[in-house]
């Protein structure tokens, strides 16, 4: 599914991100990239959402080299993914289930599809009955939920995830990896960075370990020894 | 694609102006006041153009004469007249029956001129008419060397001055034009940009969604189309009204000059300014996007 291949990022303040690093995730795999700040790991997700460009290698995506994408192949190549992050960036003004919806409305659905997906999707997370809440009347949880639905709503390919939980109670921040661990049984690649370590360390899964921009570890069933 | 977003596009587009009233109100302002000033000018030149047409057709040459004359040597200037090559009519008008011709031309505001009866300022005149309109300068001319003519005046002449006065407000109201536009563009870009700013957070989220850059551009084009298009809108009503207002009150007080009837032009320039209304708008949003899609 994704090739980085020697890739080294640096930016144009001098800092160099990541350092000759080659990592392969095949489809369905559920990934955890860990390590201290500063190690490059949320580089590599930009990179992957294309958000960014490698200064030096290749990054293979479903069988082609994303680095190449002209401008108005980006959106498209990004429907392939659903985005997570630490802030769950919702829209403050739209209820849940306009949140939800507008992600297809986006990438063009019809109000059928939308009307019997947007539903579905929010009792997978839990939260059909808070549909026509605002995401300030909810809890960090149920809003980080929120932002997953809409990633997974246009049944991307992958779920990139950036520090999902940095702003959670340990708890919620179960609840949040054990639905990752749900829609990756469904055949969804799941690729998470994150400092959890005692998550980490009791979900078994593959953890690749970055420090100071390079590849330190790397083992299936792994967990988090920095 | 678009028109199955159409009703979220536009939506979108009224949300915000909605929310930046002020703003809104300004843009559309500014494109009234452009687009007014547009008209003014176009109505000014189109009326001037009216108005020589109108003095053209009637090129006569009016030869005044001077007051000490007698009868004598009025009817010697006549003989020399009609022996001028190219002239097909000499008409003798006394000072009389100018005045009386005043009177009729102004009609039921004749009644100004009953003070004048007494001391009667207009001098005596002869109108000659040409065998062809393009001798009337040479004609003129001659008839300005005759002893006893005091002043040579021709339909020609006015048409000539009409023709440089609307050629001047044809350039100056171009110019103006063109300023206002630049204003009203930046005005919009600047409205637009305030909504775009607003939404910056949105647009990064629909950017990562994978929203298409069109999609995203569609509500603030939208926009920028509604302000621009109310803006000439409302231009339109003004003109229109304002032009009832001066037409009827030039009709009224001076019946010399006739205005371009309303319906005659009215109708193009609304479309014209609708037009030019909306790509202002579209003109000003776009500017103000190139910016900040760029993620």
């Amino acid at each position: 599914m994704i090739k980085m291949i020697n890739i080294t990022k640096v930016f144009p303040n001098g800092v160099m991100a990541l350092k000759d690093v080659s990592i392969r995730i095949r489809k369905g795999e559920f990934v955890f990239i860990v390590g201290p700040s500063g190690a490059g790991k949320s580089t590599i997700i930009k990179l992957i959402s294309r958000e960014i460009l490698p200064t030096k290698g290749y990054l293979i995506v479903g069988g082609k080299d994303i680095n190449l994408l002209k401008r108005k192949e980006i959106p498209y190549y990004r429907r392939k993914i659903g985005v997570v992050f630490q802030d769950f960036r919702l829209l403050p003004n739209k209820t849940v289930y306009e949140n939800v919806s507008f992600a297809m409305e986006v990438v063009g659905a019809s109000s059928k599809q939308i009307n019997k997906q947007v539903p579905e999707v929010l009792d997978m997370v839990g939260l059909r009955h808070k549909a026509a809440s605002v995401p300030s009347e909810l809890s960090g949880g149920e809003q980080q939920r929120v932002s997953l639905a809409r990633a997974i709503v246009n049944n991307p390919e992958m779920v990139i995830a950036d520090e999902p939980t940095g702003n959670l109670d340990p708890e919620t921040s179960m609840d949040i990896f054990s639905l990752l661990n749900e829609i990756n049984r469904r055949g969804t690649t799941i690729i998470v960075v994150t400092h959890a370590d005692s998550i980490v360390n009791q979900m078994k899964k593959r953890v690749i370990s970055l420090d100071k921009g390079r590849v330190v570890g790397d083992q299936e069933k792994g967990v988090y020894n920095l | 694609m678009i028109f199955r977003n159409m009703r979220y596009f536009i939506r979108e587009a009224l949300n915000s102006m909605g929310r930046n009233r002020w703003m809104s109100i300004a843009s559309i302002g500014a494109v009234t006041a452009a687009l007014i000033i547009l008209g003014v000018f176009l109505i000014v030149n189109l009326n001037f153009n009216f108005i020589a047409e109108d003095v053209e057709t009637q090129v006569e040459i009016t030869a005044y004469l001077d007051d000490n004359l007698n009868g004598e040597d009025i009817s010697k200037i006549g003989r020399e007249l009609i022996q001028l090559h190219g002239v097909k009519e000499v008409v003798f008008v006394s000072r009389g029956q100018a005045l009386k011709e005043f009177r009729e031309q102004l009609g039921d505001r004749g009644d100004l001129l009953d003070a004048l009866e007494k001391d009667n300022p207009l001098p005596n005149s002869y109108r000659i008419k040409a065998h062809d309109p393009h001798m009337v300068g040479e004609i003129a001319d001659s008839v300005a060397l005759l002893k006893g003519v005091d002043e040579v005046r021709y339909g020609k002449e006015i048409v000539e001055k009409l023709f440089k006065i609307t050629e001047i407000i044809r350039i100056i109201g171009l110019v103006v034009m063109v300023v206002f536009s630049l204003i009203s563009v930046f005005i919009i870009s600047n409205t637009v940009k305030l909504t775009v700013y607003a939404r910056r957070k949105e647009i990064q989220i629909m950017q990562q969604i994978g929203a298409t850059d069109w999609f995203i551009r569609w509500p603030f084009l939208i926009e920028g189309i509604i302000l621009g298009f109310l803006g000439s809108l409302i231009s339109i009503v003004l003109l229109n009204i304002g032009y009832y207002y001066i037409y009827n009150s030039v009709l009224l007080n001076i019946p010399i000059i006739k205005l371009l009837p309303r319906e005659m032009f009215l109708y193009d320039i609304s479309l014209w300014f609708i037009g030019i209304g909306t790509c202002i708008g579209a003109i000003g949003s776009s500017v103000s996007m190139r910016r900040f899609l760029r993620v």
